[in-house]
């Protein structure tokens, strides 16, 4: 188990500002968050890279503020695999086994056997530079895992890969998960990677830990309107509660009324936000169970591959997914009329605040 | 011959194996090729026009000895700089303190500072009564006049040349290649010498050989210092002064040959030698 106990720690201009969490053994936790918010920082302070200024990091319950990285038994790939460029594949991965004094034979079998298993034993004389991003992926994960590490920390792993070799690897990621049992902690700014491989989230942002919990739950309701953005709602409005009613509230912003599963006060100021995803797009009105039915014009459509994202002007304008082929079906274009219908539990109500307190659910409820 | 130019420029263009504007560049440039290149003619052609003379210099056992002792003398201040400057450039490398830029200037001293004053400032500190060289002399060291001193004098101003040089080789490593290591089960200084060092191996031949050649190249701080024994440069310039300019010459044109061969073969060295790290 790794636990931050109001971690606080400053590097230059940087500042990680009293974070907290705990990564049960065998989560695969991901750290999400936008470019320089800390998330490999925090990853570094776990391996022993930096020491906190205040708060402290246990690994299963101990204390390591005078453990150094390399007693740590931690495994690290970087998003560029920093691989050793001076030694063969082979040595790479045996590297980590050489400083830990392993026998000779034993370095021999270990590395053998995960070269067989990551399908790189024909690449074992082959220097680190000569291969493609998806081998070196692969020697890295080989080189982390050779050591035997009580917990994996990877640093946006399959940012640098095409989209095919990372599909590849996600279902690898997965298989190693399970197949190792081993806690795995990744930092990634790709929600669909937080979505496919992720059990629990951790969303930093400016140095803070802004929302902690299960990735679905992040991703249904994420914290703020920060939050929101940056997973990729598209449509976030900031509103006020006009009427409250068996736990649903009427919200108003520009003079469209929303219904929303909502225990927010009369009156109170709110932000909300509904999945593109999540709204049906008609060409006439249909009866259904959803309390929101809009009439509007198409104003926009950006296809996007399969998908087609059409902005509808209902008052306010919003956004529906649709795939390409339907919105062709649907005659869809600038200009035409339609109505879209979303349910009152699509719409996620936050706080107006973009700084709340933190969101967080004990993991132990959760499971 | 304006459409000549103009129809082998385009043809040349369109080939995409010349530029215009690289040619034009090319063409200022070599103004500066130019000049290195007539003196070596001009002294080569008046060389090789008194062959005998040249080779009865060329086996002088004092133009032999101040030779093997120039080169020494640098080899020695380099060796110097490889065992103090490594680890130096290193923590440059890997710190940002608000120090760093105060010892990046005192290192940078000697490349700014006229070498008649780098020299002062060495034969002040290493002198029978200086700060380093009156305790060393109670030890039976001494600096004036003497092999050490010309190694001093050459380690000062050679110093920012190998330190900047590697420093920069360091900073190039990246700090994930070291976190990593250490990760693995390295400490730091293991990750130093199995990662950061093999990884930099180029950079620290070419500040060698830059240090190098600024040490055995070095005049005006040495004679400050050590007049005797002489170093090739001393000698060359007693012998201008005393035999006037054929010896001289003939002095100078022997170091030029044996500069050259030393810094072909170094240089074609350093092309073999830690390929691997084009990357970092």
């Amino acid at each position: 188990m790794i636990e931050f106990e109001d971690v606080s720690l400053t590097l230059g201009d940087f500042s990680l500002h009293q974070v907290s969490l705990a990564i049960h053994d065998g989560d695969y936790y991901v750290i999400m968050g936008p470019s320089g918010a800390g998330k490999t920082i925090i990853l570094e302070t776990i391996a022993g890279l930096h020491v906190p200024e205040s708060g402290r990091v246990l690994l299963d319950g101990k204390d390591m503020r005078s453990i150094p990285p390399e007693n740590r038994n931690i495994g690290l790939v970087y998003q560029d695999y920093s691989l050793f460029p001076h030694m063969k594949v082979e040595k790479n991965i045996a590297f980590g086994m050489r400083m830990r004094k392993v026998p000779q034979a034993d370095i021999d079998r270990q590395v053998r056997r995960l070269m067989k298993r990551f399908g790189i034993a024909h690449l074992a004389q082959r220097s680190p530079l000569t291969l493609s991003g998806g081998e070196q992926q692969r020697v890295a994960i080989a080189r982390a895992l050779a050591i035997e590490p009580g917990f994996l920390l990877l640093d946006e792993p399959l940012s640098a890969l095409d989209p095919m070799t990372r599909e590849l690897f996600v279902e690898e990621l997965r298989t190693i998960h399970r197949e190792h049992a081993l806690t795995i902690v990744q930092v990634t700014h790709s929600t669909s990677e937080a979505s496919e491989l992720g059990t629990r989230m951790a969303m930093i942002m400016d140095g803070r830990l802004v929302q902690e919990d299960r990735v679905e739950h992040i991703l249904r309701s994420p914290g703020t309107t920060r939050i929101a953005r940056f997973i990729g709602y598209e449509n976030i409005f900031d509103g006020v509660v006009r009427s409250c009613e068996d736990g649903l509230c009427r919200v108003e912003t520009d003079g469209v009324s929303v219904w929303a599963v909502s225990g927010a006060p009369v009156g109170q100021g709110v932000a909300f936000c509904i999945g593109a995803d999540e709204i049906s797009l008609y060409n006439e009105v249909m009866d259904g169970s959803a309390l929101n039915v809009f009439p509007g014009s198409v104003t926009k459509i950006t296809i996007s591959g399969a998908l087609a994202l059409i902005t509808i002007d209902i008052g306010i304008m919003i956004s529906a997914v649709l795939t390409r082929r339907s919105a062709t079906e649907m005659g869809i274009e600038p200009g035409a009329k339609v109505f879209i219908s979303f349910k009152a539990s699509a719409v996620h109500v936050m706080d107006e605040d973009e700084s709340p307190g933190l969101t967080h659910h004990d993991p132990m409820a959760a499971t | 011959m304006k459409n000549l130019w103009e129809f082998w420029i385009s043809r040349r263009s369109r080939t995409g194996v010349w530029d215009q504007c690289l040619v034009a560049f090319a063409i200022i440039g070599s103004i500066l090729v130019m000049l290195p290149l007539l003196a070596l003619a001009n002294i080569t052609i008046g060389q090789l026009a008194d062959l005998s003379y040249l080779l009865e210099v060329a086996t002088d056992r004092q133009v032999i000895g101040s030779i093997v002792l120039t080169f020494s003398a640098g080899l020695n201040a380099v060796l110097i700089l490889l065992i103090l400057g490594t680890p130096l450039s290193y923590v440059l490398a890997r710190t940002q303190s608000r120090f760093n830029q105060a010892v990046e200037s005192l290192i940078d001293i000697p490349l700014v500072l006229p070498h008649t004053v780098a020299g002062l400032m060495v034969y002040i500190l290493f002198m029978q009564r200086g700060l380093i060289g009156a305790p060393l002399a109670g030890m039976g060291f001494f600096f004036e006049d003497a092999y050490p001193g010309i190694v001093v004098a050459m380690l000062f101003v050679a110093m920012p040349f190998y330190i900047n040089s590697v420093k920069e080789g360091f900073q190039k490593v990246p700090v994930h290649m070291e976190n990593v290591a250490r990760t693995l089960g390295a400490t730091r200084f293991q990750a130093f010498c199995l990662v950061v060092l093999p990884s930099s191996v180029r950079h620290i031949l070419n500040g060698s050989i830059l240090a190098w050649g600024r040490a055995i190249s070095e005049f005006a701080a040495v004679i400050m210092i050590a007049y005797y024994p002489m170093i090739i440069s001393t000698l060359i310039y007693y012998r201008f002064t005393t035999g006037g300019i054929k010896e001289s010459t003939a002095v100078a044109f022997v170091m030029i040959v044996a500069c050259l061969v030393v810094f072909l073969v170094l240089r074609t060295i350093t092309r073999f030698v830690g390929r691997y790290d084009d990357r970092v």
